[in-house]
């Protein structure tokens, strides 16, 4: 599909700055917005649980993200672990991206933060707060970079040990 | 000790919004709506047991543990016996499926339109907002929407809006220091706080008032409201809200 139809954004600046049109319904309703398609090349998504091939449970809320997977081209997915194909299959239903969309899996244990991950972890105000009001610096971008790796190093340390 | 005042008032600007929930009615909230995720909790125990509510989160009818700092949080999932995607969500209110519409702004004019797109030109932006694809698709078809905005100065009530982002079936606009109630297109009084006084309230609106007939004042907390505020929001979550 080129576009959509929608109902609102009567009154509203943003379809004229975004060059939306309008389409009559055809059959005898109130002209509406034709929002054009928007295809990303790509979208990352992290789930907490994907298999090797990539298939994808989101537990809680899946807000855009099965609607992403849908619109890009391509879907890189990110897991907090890779389980059996034998665990989705178990309950198939709750796969909310199939393997059909997706070019590439990546083992991310933590890789949401500082946000966050349900049922996994919440988000770490702490951590949002400094990279927000950290100083816009190639010093403090560099020493942000250094952190986040250590943390990342950190994660898969400790999940080789098992704890 | 001693003279502590039995309520803030944050409290009222939560107490205003809850006032206007009708029991039985569904009501749904967004992101960074901290004031209308404990408004619509105060409501439920307060007067409007059989209120629905679904937030952003997909959450319907949730009972959280506690009330989160993020209204995207999933703690506002817990108990909920369905989860909503955003999309179900867009679709029920433009199917006309959502009573009453909580909305944030950074600016709001005497139509109670609303700006939380861009402060400043397009060319030059001052700030650039989060943006409103809620504003703009829900002000037309939600069934009335309420806006809340904490902060009440010239800056933010304005003659002009930078950006017209939403538009639509704006019914109540709640202030630090007023409720407004669109009549006849047009933004009105309808009370001013006990916080506030009428002279405030003209000095810092930036748009002419009607000031035909006196305005009366918000009714002050009750004990029943303030007792169930303290019981839906111990950690008083609402004072994170910016003003």
């Amino acid at each position: 599909m080129p576009f959509l139809p929608v109902a609102g954004f009567q009154g509203s600046d943003l379809p004229e700055a975004l060059g939306w049109k309008t389409v009559h319904d055809p059959y005898g309703g109130d002209e509406v917005y034709a929002v054009p398609r928007l295809q990303p090349d790509w979208a990352v998504i992290h789930v907490p649980e994907a298999d090797a091939e990539g298939n994808a449970r989101i537990y809680g809320t899946p807000f855009w993200d099965r609607l992403m997977t849908r619109g890009a081209r391509r879907v890189i997915v990110t897991a907090e672990s890779i389980v059996t194909r034998e665990h989705l299959a178990a309950q198939p239903e709750l796969t909310a991206i199939p393997e059909l969309f997706v070019a590439a899996v990546v083992h991310a244990p933590g890789g949401a933060w500082p946000g966050s991950c349900f049922p996994l972890y919440e988000v770490d105000y702490a951590a949002a707060e400094a990279y927000a009001t950290m100083p816009l610096d190639a010093d403090a971008l560099t020493r942000h970079l250094a952190e986040t790796a250590a943390r990342d190093r950190g994660e898969a340390a400790r999940m080789e040990s098992g704890v | 000790m001693g003279d502590r005042p039995a309520w803030q008032p944050v409290d009222l600007i939560v107490i205003a919004m809850a006032r206007l929930l009708r029991d039985g009615e569904l009501v749904f909230h967004g992101v960074n709506s901290i004031l209308p995720m404990v408004a619509v909790a105060l409501a439920r125990r307060h007067h409007a047991p059989r209120l629905r509510a679904i937030n952003i989160a997909g959450g319907l009818n949730p009972v959280p543990r506690y009330l989160p700092r993020s209204t995207t949080d999933a703690e506002l999932t817990y108990g909920s016996p369905a989860v909503l995607s955003n999309e179900e969500i867009y679709d029920l209110c433009m199917r006309g499926g959502l009573d009453t519409v909580f909305l944030g702004a950074a600016q709001v004019d005497e139509a109670g339109r609303t700006n939380v797109s861009r402060i400043g030109p397009a060319d030059r932006p001052k700030v650039k907002l989060p943006g409103g694809g809620g504003a703009a698709a829900m002000m037309p078809t939600a069934g009335r929407v309420i806006v809340s905005r904490a902060e009440h100065s010239r800056r933010s009530f304005v003659e002009r809006l930078d950006v017209v982002t939403g538009a639509g079936n704006v019914d109540r606009v709640v202030t630090s220091r007023c409720v407004f109630r669109r009549v006849d297109g047009r933004l009105q009084v309808e009370s001013v706080h006990p916080t506030s006084s009428p002279e405030e309230v003209v000095e810092q609106t930036g748009f002419v008032l009607d000031q035909r007939e006196p305005w009366p004042q918000t009714e002050p907390p009750t004990e029943a409201e303030l007792e169930a505020l303290a019981a839906v929001d111990p950690e008083r979550v609402r004072d994170l809200e910016r003003r």
